[in-house]
This record gives C-alpha cells, structure tokens and sequence, in this order.
C-alpha cells in the first residue's frame, strides 16, 4: 500500500527515497539503474524495494 | 590475545565505515558483529496511542511504521525510559517522519522524508507515540547496525609470469586485498603492503595482473568489517557500544564465577 520503511532482508532505510524514485523513474523517463544508483541505494535487496513497489492507496481509498 | 587491536579505516563516513582490524581471533570478530546488531540499544516507536486515525491503514500498520522509522539515540538512555513523540496531519496531504514532533530535542527521526500515510480529503492522523530503548536482540526495529559483515583480509602475493597459452580464467575476489605485489618497498619495511578494494578492479585480480600467476591466502587474525547504521547514531559510536557491551558481559561473567 505505502511503500515499506525499510528493506525487508537488510533493515536499511528506503521508504526516504520512494518519493525521488517515483518522480525520476516512473513518472520521468530516467533509467531505474541509475537513479538508484544516484540514491545511494545500492544492494539488490534494498533495490528489488523500491523497484517492486506499487502505490495502492490511490486505489483503496475510494471504497472507505 | 593482546590488549591491543591494529585498527585501520579504510572508508569512512558517518553513518557507513570499512575498517580493518588486526590482531583479534575470528571468534572475538564475530562476537563484535552479533553486538552491533543485538546489543547496542537504539529508541524505536513501541507504545502508540491514536486519538484519530481515518487513513486508509489499520492504526496496527500506522504503529508498525512508525517503529520502524530509525529515531537519533543520545547516548545518555537508559533501558525501559520512554520519550513521546505526537504527530498531527490532516489530509490532503502526506504524513512524513519529519512531521513527528519530540518531547526530547535530541530525540528526533534521523530521516525526515519517510512516507507514514497518504492522506486524502477529509482523512486525519493524530497520534501520540512513546519510544523506548530497546535491543536489537528483541525486536528488529532497535538495530542500530545494518548489514554489518566482516571478511578475512587477503594477501596477494605475485608468482612468475604466465605461459603465452595459458587459460584466460578470470580469478574472482572479493572485499579487502593487501597487495604484497604492488611495491617492494612496503615489503621490505614489513608491513603486508598496500591495501586495495577489490571493487576498485572489477574483482578480478586478471584485470589488475594481467600476466602473472598469483596465489590469494587469509591473512591469519585480520578482519575487515564493514559497518553501516540506520541513522539512529554514528558508526563510531555503534562499534565502540558494541565493544563497550561485549567488555561489560565479560566482565559480569567474570564476576559470577569468582570464588
């Protein structure tokens, strides 16, 4: 729903780049790679995060 | 064992570090890196009382978030004391970690653009939050180390030139090589020789030696560890509390089996 707070495998923190990351590589045409690159997130498990992630709350919130 | 550790950094900043220790034994290596993850105490989120909470997530999930959202730990707590944190956002708009508010100036969330909860028109989100120290040992969100590792040091040392038609196999390593190679000097003073990140040639010793036999062995009670925070302090204080820790139950166990 919200993106996780931290990475499921190594506990660092990735929820502080997920707003970044949307905006330059799913909204803007950046490649993933190297906005991730750029974030500093750098291990695959921190990565698979952020590049796995979908919005929901857009979706739920209409059926409250 | 000696009393003293060689200690050289090899990368540092303030909340990751790579460094190298020499003179302590894989077990006394291994002990520092379970106290950095389990025993060095951090603030987290533990107790939360929600006055309003009309998001779209359960105040169980709001609560999880929140424990999870690394909080900067003065090293003056004490286990089992609390510091209460309030937030207050009413939508539209994005509740962040910064928005949290700390009874405790010291005390605040180390990041600021931590998403907690979109909210939408009309939706609300009031909370009061107690933190507690806790350990790492008790629940993930008090870890104060992440992805702490350590790995022997390597040393590489030159054999003679290879043959014209020899395999080209790559000879992957990885993490810290001391180059006993690279200068004969540093050889001749009597330290290992250089030290060099494998990062820094792909990992492939073939890169950097492109013709020459080499041979890569442990270098006996030598261990770079490799240390990263989640914010909650700085990677010094992390690794001197975790030494700090392992002495004091050393000492206490000394104690219990005294005559």
């Amino acid at each position: 729903m919200m993106v996780p707070v931290r990475c499921f495998t190594c506990g660092s923190v990735v929820g502080e780049h997920w707003e970044e990351f949307k905006q330059r590589a799913r909204e803007g045409d950046e490649d993933p790679a190297e906005v991730l690159d750029e974030l500093g997130v750098e291990r695959a498990c921190c990565r698979r995060m952020l590049v796995s992630h979908k919005d929901l709350v857009d979706i739920v919130s209409p059926y409250q | 064992m000696s009393d003293q550790y060689d200690v050289t950094f090899i990368e540092q900043d303030e909340r990751s570090a790579k460094f190298l220790v020499r003179g302590i034994t894989p077990a006394f290596a291994n002990g520092i890196r379970r106290a950095m993850i389990a025993d060095v105490p951090t603030l987290s989120v533990d107790t939360v009382r929600v006055i309003e909470n009309s998001s779209v997530m359960f105040d169980e999930q709001i609560a999880l978030r929140l424990g999870l959202i690394p909080l900067t730990t003065p090293d003056d707590y004490r286990p089992e004391e609390t510091v209460t944190l309030a937030i207050d956002v009413e939508g539209p708009a994005t509740a962040y970690s910064g928005d949290l508010v700390s009874s405790d100036a010291k005390v605040q969330p180390a990041e600021e653009h931590v998403p907690i909860i979109d909210l939408k028109e009309g939706q609300r989100l009031e909370l009061e939050a107690d933190a507690e120290l806790g350990y790492g040992k008790d629940h993930a969100k008090h870890q104060g180390g992440v992805a702490v590792g350590y790995r022997h040091l390597q040393r590489v040392e030159l054999g003679d030139e290879r043959g014209e038609f020899a395999e080209d196999d790559p000879e992957i390593i990885r993490g810290v090589i001391e180059d006993a190679g690279a200068s004969e000097t540093s050889r001749a003073a009597g330290d290992g020789g250089e030290l060099v990140e494998t990062a820094s040639f792909d990992n492939d010793l073939g890169n950097r030696y492109p013709d020459r036999n080499v041979s890569v062995e442990d270098v006996p009670n030598a261990f770079v560890f490799d240390v990263e925070t989640d914010g909650s302090m700085s990677v010094d204080d992390l690794v001197l509390s975790a030494v700090e820790s392992l002495r004091t139950r050393a000492d206490e166990l000394e104690d219990a089996v005294q005559l």
